[in-house]
């Protein structure tokens, strides 16, 4: 048997806002494939916790819209969803990517995108494209609604701006111009069911055989996902060949040296991550699926 | 936090075709809650943590681990699990198959196995080896090496389309 806590599933926001403020040791429930195990092993994140509160019966949590200008995710989306959604693979198909291999088909029915950033771990694979999609998110509390972009939300490992009382209601995504190219690169021990050693995604813009624009995120490697912008700042209007790239890739290494120090698996996953990074670098210019 | 103050939860679902009503602990899983209070022993608990999916079952159409789901979660919903896919006594096709292929050694990966096939075959009925693969990634197999699994899987999609045919 698990840990003691109360359970309620609340069909409002605002009452679920309401039981949250009055409440300190309560926790929202989505998913679940994260704080339930996490019960299991007793991890220490989670052991404080005397009521969950389920968001789950909350209708307009569900839904995946289409705005002018961006496109919403709401706070109960599964990654199954976010994988079959025509919306996410036409505009952002890194996000897609990244969604079609999180842990299982189980996992993927369960497990919210939401959930996934606000546990923040360093291998949430959909962080990365998020960040280079320049994902921003809504929080809404009792008193206000504010809205915050993710990579400020994201402080440390496990670790994020949100307060207590305040939920995550919805990502907000700018539809990104069309000539904007990109892929999402992740590394496990295997296929399924498998911890993000290495994950990356870039979205590039070329103008006339230059780097007009260039987005590149990692995680994994770095202790949460990042965007990486000394390399983007230098990319810009460099010429897009693999001399541009093989110099990124190097970047790249000594950036997660910098941030990281050197660990027992470097030797190992820095020319691992500066291949594939290079890989990824040149596929993307090719403009390859 | 002291027991005492647990406030139980009441569960109103369909399982297996049946509509139920429970009151339990909130803080009980959907698989104890099938196992302990149901009696259904076929879904197996392995690893607890997602892995393995053993405690594979369906919750409205949908394969979820119910060692990863609060029994309070699926008020409203209808959940299957390997007792439930027989009809009147006669096995499942998947299930036939399992035996037929030799899909089946140790027997522990088995309903969580043929679940997730049987999820797949809701959503898809002519799905190929890779989407077969898939569908089963995230169940582990440590005696049958798999290929008798896929085999089996296989075979009840081509007799299943056969049959529509």
């Amino acid at each position: 048997m698990i840990q003691k806590f109360n359970y309620v599933a609340p069909k409002s926001l605002n009452s679920a806002l309401k039981i949250l403020s009055e409440n300190k040791n309560a926790k929202v429930l989505a998913g679940g494939t994260d704080i339930i195990p996490g019960f299991h092993i007793e991890s220490r994140r989670f052991i404080d916790t005397e009521l969950l509160v389920d968001i789950k019966k909350i209708q307009n949590l569900h839904a995946i819209k289409e705005r002018k200008d961006f496109v919403e995710i709401g706070a109960c989306v599964t990654f199954a969803e976010l994988a079959e959604n025509e919306l996410i693979r036409k505009y952002f198909p890194l996000l897609a990517k990244a969604a079609e291999t999180v842990g299982s088909v189980q996992i993927r029915n369960r497990a919210t995108i939401v959930g996934n950033f606000v546990n923040n771990a360093p291998c949430a694979d959909s962080v990365p494209p998020l960040l280079v999609y320049d994902a921003k998110i809504q929080i809404q509390s009792l008193k206000k609604t504010r809205e915050i972009s993710l990579q400020k939300f994201l402080i440390k490992p496990y670790a994020t701006a949100l307060k207590k009382g305040e939920v995550v209601t919805k990502i907000i995504l700018p539809k990104p111009d069309e000539n904007f190219v990109g892929d999402f690169y992740k590394l496990g021990r295997r296929r399924a069911v498998a911890i993000s050693r290495i994950s990356l995604a870039v979205l590039m813009r070329k103008k006339d055989g230059l780097i007009d624009e260039i987005r590149i995120a990692s995680g994994a490697v770095t202790p949460i996902g990042t965007r990486l912008y000394e390399l983007e700042k230098f990319a810009k209007n460099q010429i897009a060949n693999s001399d541009t790239f093989k110099e990124l890739a190097i970047m790249l290494g000594e950036k997660v040296l910098e941030i990281t120090g050197l660990r027992w698996s470097s030797e190992y996953k820095l020319p691992v991550l500066q291949q594939v990074f290079y890989q990824l670098l040149e596929k993307v210019n090719r403009n390859e699926k | 936090m002291k027991s005492k103050s647990l406030k139980k939860v009441r569960v109103k679902f369909n399982l297996n075709c049946r509509q139920v009503e429970i009151e339990t602990k909130p803080n009980k899983r959907l698989i104890d809650l099938l196992r302990e209070d149901f009696g259904l022993t076929g879904t197996k608990e392995g690893c607890s943590i997602g892995e393995c999916g053993a405690c594979t079952v369906l919750v409205n159409g949908n394969a979820v681990n119910s060692c990863l789901v609060l029994a309070g979660e699926v008020d409203g919903a209808r959940v299957i699990t390997i007792e439930g896919i027989a009809k009147n006594g006669t096995l499942h096709p998947l299930q036939e198959n399992f035996l037929k292929h030799g899909a089946v050694q140790c027997g522990f990966c088995t309903p969580g196995m043929i679940l997730s096939a049987y999820a797949l075959l809701l959503k898809k009925q002519s799905a190929d080896e890779e989407e077969i693969k898939e569908a089963i990634a995230g169940n582990l197999c440590r005696c049958t090496g798999y290929k008798q699994i896929i085999e089996a899987i296989k075979y009840t999609i081509k007799e299943m389309s056969e049959k529509q045919a």
